[in-house]
């Protein structure tokens, strides 16, 4: 078996190739973008080149002018709208069109629709605005921020998690560390542009739209436009990357609603990439304080995690990382505290592993530096500190495989190898350094709703209104069918990406395959229980053996004792051609009412650390070897390894490739990625994939990824931790770790650059 | 970070092209107010005319009346319907829009349609036989998970098989480099090195 079908251990799925793997190498795989559409109309926005203050005027003479300009929505033509709410269905509160106000650079002020691309395009930047600007406030340390504390600000983030008395522990430390570190805005860069495609049939509204949350924005858009949810269609049948980008509708979708209404024609506004920049969400930077103290034996007695984040002026976006950093070792103490810091900038969103990304790195280069004043082996600092409760509330870890990841990666990746001093590894020019993290996630899950047919002839179609981002959701949804079913995977089709489907929880929090195979396995078995009531009854063929139990293979209902009844036969006795079941699956722990909830759009996330009977958490260990130039300081990676457990792995061909791409994010955090805020606009300046820098192929070489086997039935009815997210958490500390080790130059301000190295 | 590579486009590009209009036009409105001189000039009349324009696409022979400001990509997708190549950027810098010109890779979106006037586009959907069979990079790119969205998968197919008949697929760290030019936002890239390797000799017989 090659690399990219890792062969499978215990209680892993077979790595069959995606089912939708021909539509995409054939180009036949359609994205909302390409979704043909008759009589289509050209959108383009025109945006804001102020960060702060009104609009006085627009002229929009010379636009009109433009030859095939049809019409422009701005101000006023929105105002029998209702503005959109901030939350996890809307991105921002702000509603560009329905005031004047300026909240931030590349804020929408109108939208051109034309005949043409080109001419919306001509027009969109004939739009002249003047304004009346105010100074903008840019970021941390510029005048005019206003401080929040984060705790109960968001539904997601409650409380500032303690434990202990710190101050007493810290002080009576005997090795204790006091350092600083931050991590830049980050925009996710998707290559799939944005896009909004809107048409109305009568009364009803179908968008086109790349969405990770399909049934949240019927709702959410339906809500805005005062309207039935039942006449709004969202549709996503594939989507381009997503990372948590196309996980809050933006503001334009109603935008470009409105507009196809006025003309009475489909209209399709592609955001350029570089207006997605102000107009779609973004990683928040971060600054974190962290302090923690230990016994000479390398036991942490005190742990303290501050950390700040930039948010808008109107929406107040939490992070909040410390609910997983402050429960990730036995630390005997916890302090923790989370603040707002609010800018005139776009509201900040979800992006992959949104609050471990930065906390994490933060914690983790932390524990790295701990382990140097220890004077100590940092995979055996963690194993020192490896906990047998969570220090918060004391509850078990459902399953907690941090050690096994530690000891497979460390021996793939040749850890007893390191020299541990500082600069004694080289070889030529350049300065090798060797370091690890370890990678945390909370194992969440939410309702959700399938539905599955069962042909006579043994065909298969489940359904489910999840979002294909590049995960392999369809793939593992119709593994689960398969297995359940007895039928083979090419005999499956998997319908997803529509609202009009069963609706499933947002694709975001690494809850999709928990969640979408719980449902459909739930479907599943209801089918079961009706195909083996009907071969057990009277005058059927396998009538008696009712005290038996049965599985479904090959078309067959197969009793213990060998005896077996075809599907279709039993079938034929039903008087049926087919069998369908809906499901609706609601974690334990639900509330009543969980799944109204999920009809609504809002559905509630259990497991990871709300539950309480335990927490659940997915875990792993990353090593990197950097090799930095001794005269240039150029930063390669010629090396990195990652064990992970995340329970049932439900096809090790996607989990793996999930896991690579986010080990490749991981060093693109630590290397690459930040956009640059100028300071005195509080505009964003590399908004291109020109400047905003991401790996490209050559940034990578060796990469390694291990499935560490884990049984975990705590977490959910299908057995699995989510494992999307989990990749790019702490690959940046394990950069920094080894960064120190081959210069002895700790960096604590993402991302590490050659200038930082050269001083 | 190593920088994507420049791809060729034949002849004039489509930035070079727009740079000259833009400055020519911005040159003569000097009376005019800061304000106005700074923003974007109206496109000359002629830019707007209609150009008839032949293309080969897939070996299929097109003629389209486009605005002659209209990309290779926008013509492919919008006019004629094949939606398999893919906008990402619209300035030359994440490769998704890779098709081969007569053979040679090119990014479509640096190039207008006007400027292939004769000359045989191949895109993703001109790949396969007509029989079903895929091409070996395209049942590469299955057999190593050479993507997950699949968004930059046509243009890494494209680009993969114009840097094998270039020659550029002779090694490992050759592939790397000369695929640098299309990022793989899922970061699929070592899967995407296997894939090549896999096809290298089926592509250059193909």
């Amino acid at each position: 078996m090659d690399a990219a079908a890792p062969r499978p251990k215990e209680n892993q799925g077979e790595p069959l190739p995606r089912v939708d793997a021909r539509l995409k190498v054939t180009g036949q795989a359609h994205y909302p973008a390409d979704l043909p559409t008759a009589n289509l109309a050209y959108g383009a926005l025109a945006t804001s080149r102020i960060a702060k203050g009104r609009v006085t005027k627009l002229r929009l003479d010379d636009a009109r002018a433009v030859p095939g300009l049809l019409d422009i929505v701005t101000y006023g033509d929105m105002d029998k709208v209702d503005k959109p709410k901030f939350g996890n269905s809307g991105a921002t509160s702000i509603g560009p069109l329905h005031d004047r106000t300026i909240f931030h650079d590349g804020q929408i002020i109108a939208l051109a629709v034309a005949e043409t691309f080109e001419a919306a395009e001509e027009a969109a930047q004939l739009i002249r605005a003047e304004y009346e600007e105010e100074k903008p406030t840019a970021s941390f340390d510029s005048p005019g921020t206003k401080t929040v504390a984060a705790a109960g600000k968001s539904p997601m983030f409650k409380e500032d998690v303690k434990a202990g008395d710190f101050d007493a522990a810290f002080a009576a430390a005997a090795v204790k560390i006091d350092q600083r570190y931050s991590t830049p805005t980050q925009h996710h860069n998707p290559i799939e542009l944005f896009s909004t495609t809107a048409y109305w049939q009568g009364d009803q509204l179908v968008v086109h739209e790349p969405s990770q949350n399909v049934t949240g924005w019927k709702v959410e858009l339906a809500r805005q436009l005062k309207m039935d949810p039942a006449n709004v269609r969202i549709v996503s049948p594939f989507i381009g990357g997503a990372f948590g980008s196309k996980g809050p509708m933006t503001p334009r979708t109603a935008i470009v609603a409105v507009a196809a209404k006025r003309l009475g024609r489909p209209v399709r506004c592609v955001t350029s990439r570089m207006q997605a920049f102000g107009t779609q969400t973004y990683r928040a930077e971060t600054r974190h304080r962290i302090r923690i103290g230990a016994g000479k034996d390398g036991r942490i007695t005190a742990f303290a995690h501050e950390g700040w984040e930039v948010t808008s002026r109107p929406d107040l976006y939490v992070v909040g990382g410390t609910s997983a950093t402050g429960r990730m070792y036995g630390y005997g103490s916890v302090l923790t505290h989370v603040s707002l810091v609010q800018a005139d900038r776009n509201t900040p969103g979800y992006m992959r592993s949104p609050p471990e990304t930065p906390y994490v790195y933060a914690l983790e280069n932390a524990m790295d530096e701990m382990a140097v004043a220890l004077g100590m082996d940092p995979v055996e600092f963690r194993r020192i500190n490896e906990p047998k409760t969570e220090p918060i509330g004391k509850k078990p870890f459902s399953s907690r495989s941090l050690i096994q990841c530690y000891d497979q990666a460390a021996a793939a990746f040749g850890w007893a190898k390191r020299d541990p001093k500082v600069g004694a590894m080289r070889d030529g020019d350049w300065l090798v350094g060797m370091g690890c993290a370890t990678a945390i996630y909370p194992s969440a899950v939410a309702p959700c709703a399938a539905r599955v047919r069962l042909t006579s002839d043994g065909e298969v179609r489940v359904q489910c209104g999840s979002h294909e981002i590049g995960t392999g959701i369809r793939t593992v949804a119709g593994q689960m069918a398969s297995e359940r079913l007895g039928v083979a995977i090419d005999k499956i089709s998997v319908e997803m990406g529509d609202s009009g489907l069963p609706p499933a929880p947002v694709s975001g929090g690494s809850i999709s395959t928990a969640s979408v195979c719980s449902a459909v396995l739930k479907a599943c078995d209801a089918i079961r229980s009706k195909l083996f009531a009907a071969a057990t009854a009277e005058g059927s063929p396998l009538a008696g053996s009712h005290n038996e139990e049965f599985d479904l293979a090959d078309g067959k209902i197969v009793a213990k004792s060998g005896a077996s009844a075809k599907v279709e036969d039993v079938m034929k006795i039903m008087q049926v051609g087919a069998i369908e079941e809906y499901a609706e699956f609601a974690p334990k722990g639900a509330t009543p009412e969980a799944l109204k909830k999920l009809y609504a759009g809002t559905p509630e996330f259990h497991g990871g650390e709300q539950d309480e009977d335990s927490v659940k958490y997915a875990f792993g260990a990353e090593f990197v070897e950097v090799r930095i130039n001794r005269y240039t300081r150029e930063i390669r990676v010629p090396r990195i390894v990652g064990a992970f457990a995340a329970g049932r792995i439900m096809n090790t061909r996607t989990a793996r490739s999930q896991l690579m791409g986010g080990m490749i994010w991981g060093i693109g955090q630590a290397l690459h990625e930040a956009t640059e805020v100028d300071r005195r606009y509080a505009r964003y300046v590399n908004r291109d994939l020109q400047d905003y820098l991401v790996p490209v192929n050559a940034d990578i070489k060796d990469l390694q990824v291990i499935l560490v086997p884990e049984v975990d039935h705590a977490v959910n009815p299908a057995g699995v931790k989510g494992l999307g997210e989990l990749g790019n958490v702490g690959t940046a500390a394990a950069v920094a770790s080894a960064v120190y080790h081959a210069t002895g130059k700790r960096i604590r301000d993402l991302p590490i650059r050659i200038e930082q190295l050269l001083a | 970070m190593s920088q994507p590579s420049a791809l060729s486009t034949n002849g004039l590009s489509r930035r070079k092209f727009m740079a000259g209009t833009v400055s020519a036009a911005a040159a003569a409105p000097l009376l005019a107010s800061r304000a106005e001189a700074t923003a974007p000039a109206a496109a000359q009349p002629k830019l707007r005319q209609p150009v008839i324009t032949s293309l080969r696409i897939n070996k299929q022979a097109y003629e389209l009346s486009l605005d002659a400001r209209t990309s290779l990509l926008d013509a492919l997708r919008d006019h004629i319907g094949l939606t398999g190549t893919k906008k990402g950027c619209d300035h030359g810098q994440c490769g998704a829009c890779t098709v081969l010109v007569d053979g040679k890779r090119v990014l479509s979106c640096l190039s207008f349609a006007v400027m292939n006037d004769g000359k045989d586009v191949t895109t993703i959907e001109g790949l396969a036989s007509t029989d079903g069979k895929l091409h070996p990079m395209q049942q590469a790119f299955i057999d190593h998970d050479a993507f997950q969205c699949g968004y930059c998968t046509p243009g890494q197919i494209m680009s993969g098989i114009g840097c094998v008949n270039e020659g550029h697929a002779e090694s490992e760290n050759d592939i790397r480099e000369y695929m640098s030019g299309n990022i793989c936002r899922c970061a699929a890239y070592p899967n995407i090195v296997a894939a090549i390797l896999q096809a290298r000799g089926e592509t250059k017989g193909a």
